[in-house]
């Protein structure tokens, strides 16, 4: 869903754990941008009531990017910036 | 909760956007030192986010977005204490005071501040259609703040939807950075824009917005860029993500293959503070939205909290940095220092800038039939996925309120805590009482104004010393 412009100043990278894959992302996202780079937002998160949710707002008033960050659920993704060795784990409806 | 957490501020100031940075600044200038919570991880607010370390130039984001630099270098300079990461979850008028509670780093701090500035400003209105719960349909807000934070930009050309500035500065920042928007729908009749000839004093004092909106209007459509008006309904189509987006014109429904879709809006007052605070709030008709009550002139709500920038009523950055600075020139003449003449001029200007807005009120109006005319399946509350038709049904039965909504139905319970669906339940409520929205009113706020664990809660309510054996 996103790319990053080539010209985007250089900020450093930061490697996170998206479930059990390390991936390298820019160091100045927050955790709920390094989702939606990385995977589009198509598979950010499952509703309660069923169906696929991803990010509306990303400036914390809408709720739609709750996400596991080390290990705590339901926290505010685009909240929370990127950190060396970051875990993120996508919040799944269980079967 | 112990008093041995409890800290205290000569001057708490909530958010670090323009009206914060100013505030705050001009405060630290005069030898004080205020306390600034914000939200986010660096200063700037929504406006200037991450000017600190720009990840994206002026040949993308045009000038007014550096134009934020020279109020950020004053306020790095400043000498404050700058609390980035800091939500404040609860707020209580006490004496002369307001009490806070502060959450940081996972755990929370109970401050006393004897003077507050809520600069907390504002947010995208929640505007519901079919299907905009779908993955792929984002504010454009958003698709500004993924621009700034990282140079993020849609992989396939976006169809941008709705009405307001942000959605031709998004289009025209998209275009310079080599994306250009797929099609643009204006939810405003072309006819309105024909409404500046007939006043012509505000469209000399909204010069400066309209000859904005002008060049990026003009550059969109050299570039090939379709901009469409009179948009009348729209639906976002999908499965687990968005699809194709469909269009109704002129009585006519078209369809488009998209991926993603920014909608705008308008921006609103970020309810939750003023509200939690008990503020009065009266339904602005011009932003066709709450705004917190306060005094015209010295900007204060009540004795010792002054509101200032967009979350007590849209006007924009650079009248925000102004109420900033009249906020903390307010807080220097209630010590008893001389600042008239310095007030004078930002009062001007206040004045200029509000007969250009009234203007751009009338111009990006947002459709007020448009919530009723949704079919019964859209949801209203995406949180707890509360539809319109349940929302009706439940007005049918009696529900004469927000709050009896809201117990009826459960929307606005979920955790955006009815940030999204306020507006919509209000403008719903007036229609079907036949009364307005400000009769109607709003859902009452209660803490924790933001999400809070029953972990951070816990040690919060334990002091510092008692932690550590």
């Amino acid at each position: 869903m996103f790319k990053r412009l080539d010209e985007a100043a250089p900020a450093g990278e930061v490697t996170i754990w998206l479930e059990d894959a390390p991936r390298r992302v820019p160091a100045t996202l927050s955790a709920a941008a390094a989702v939606l780079w990385l995977d589009g937002g198509a598979g950010y998160r499952d509703h309660a009531a069923g169906g696929r949710r991803a990010p509306l707002c990303m400036m914390g008033v809408c709720h739609e990017c709750l996400i596991t960050v080390d290990g705590e659920p339901n926290r505010q993704g685009c909240l929370v910036p990127v950190t060396e060795g970051m875990r993120l784990t996508r919040q799944r409806r269980r079967p | 909760m112990s008093d041995a957490s409890l800290r205290h501020a000569e001057v708490a100031i909530i958010g670090a956007g323009p009206a914060g940075m100013a505030a705050a600044s001009r405060l630290a200038e005069a030898g004080q030192r205020p306390v600034v919570f914000d939200l986010a991880p660096n200063p700037g607010g929504q406006i200037y986010r991450q000017l600190t370390v720009p990840q994206v130039g002026e040949e993308v984001m045009g000038r007014d977005y550096l134009r934020g630099r020279a109020l950020l270098e004053r306020f790095e300079r400043a000498r404050l204490d700058y609390r980035p990461g800091s939500r404040v979850w609860w707020a209580q008028r006490e004496g002369q005071g307001t009490t806070l509670g502060v959450l940081a780093g996972g755990r929370s701090e109970l401050w006393q501040a004897k003077r507050l500035i809520v600069a907390s400003g504002a947010m995208e209105r929640g505007w519901p259609f079919p299907g905009w719960q779908l993955p792929g349909v984002m504010q454009a807000g958003a698709g500004q703040i993924l621009l700034k934070q990282g140079g993020l930009v849609p992989d396939a050309p976006p169809v941008l939807v709705g009405t307001g500035p942000l959605l031709y500065l998004l289009a025209w920042q998209y275009l310079r950075a080599g994306c250009p928007p797929r099609l643009i729908l204006d939810a405003a009749p072309r006819s309105r824009y024909a409404a500046l000839l007939r006043r012509p004093r505000a469209t000399w004092h909204a010069g400066h917005y309209l000859l904005k909106g002008l060049g990026m209007l003009g550059a969109l459509r050299r570039a090939g860029v379709t901009v469409k008006h009179g948009l009348e309904a729209i639906e976002a189509e999908g499965g687990e993500r968005l699809e194709a987006v469909r269009y109704r014109l002129g009585g006519r429904w078209h369809r488009i293959g998209a991926s993603l879709l920014l909608t705008h809006f308008g921006v609103v007052p970020e309810p939750q503070l003023g509200r939690g605070l008990g503020l009065a709030h009266d339904w602005h008709d011009g932003q066709q939205a709450f705004v917190p009550r306060r005094d015209a002139h010295s900007l204060a709500a009540e004795p010792g909290v002054w509101l200032a920038g967009d979350g007590a009523g849209i006007g924009g950055a650079r009248n925000a940095e102004r109420e900033g600075h009249l906020a903390a020139l307010a807080i220097l003449a209630a010590e008893g220092e001389a600042v008239a003449r310095e007030a004078a001029p930002l009062d001007r200007a206040r004045r200029r800038d509000r007969s250009a807005r009234t203007l751009l009120e009338a111009l990006f109006r947002v459709p007020e039939g448009w919530l009723a005319a949704q079919p019964e399946t859209t949801l209203v509350c995406r949180c707890e996925a509360v539809s319109l038709g349940e929302i009706n049904a439940a007005m049918a039965q009696g529900a004469a309120g927000p709050g009896q909504l809201k117990a009826f139905t459960r929307c606005g319970m979920g955790p955006c805590q009815g940030r999204l669906c306020g507006e919509s339940v209000t403008r719903l409520l007036a229609g079907h009482l036949g009364t307005t929205p400000g009769a109607v009113g709003a859902y009452q706020v209660r803490p924790p104004l933001q999400s809070i664990t029953l972990g951070e809660l816990a040690a919060a309510a334990v002091p510092p010393e008692a932690e550590r054996p």
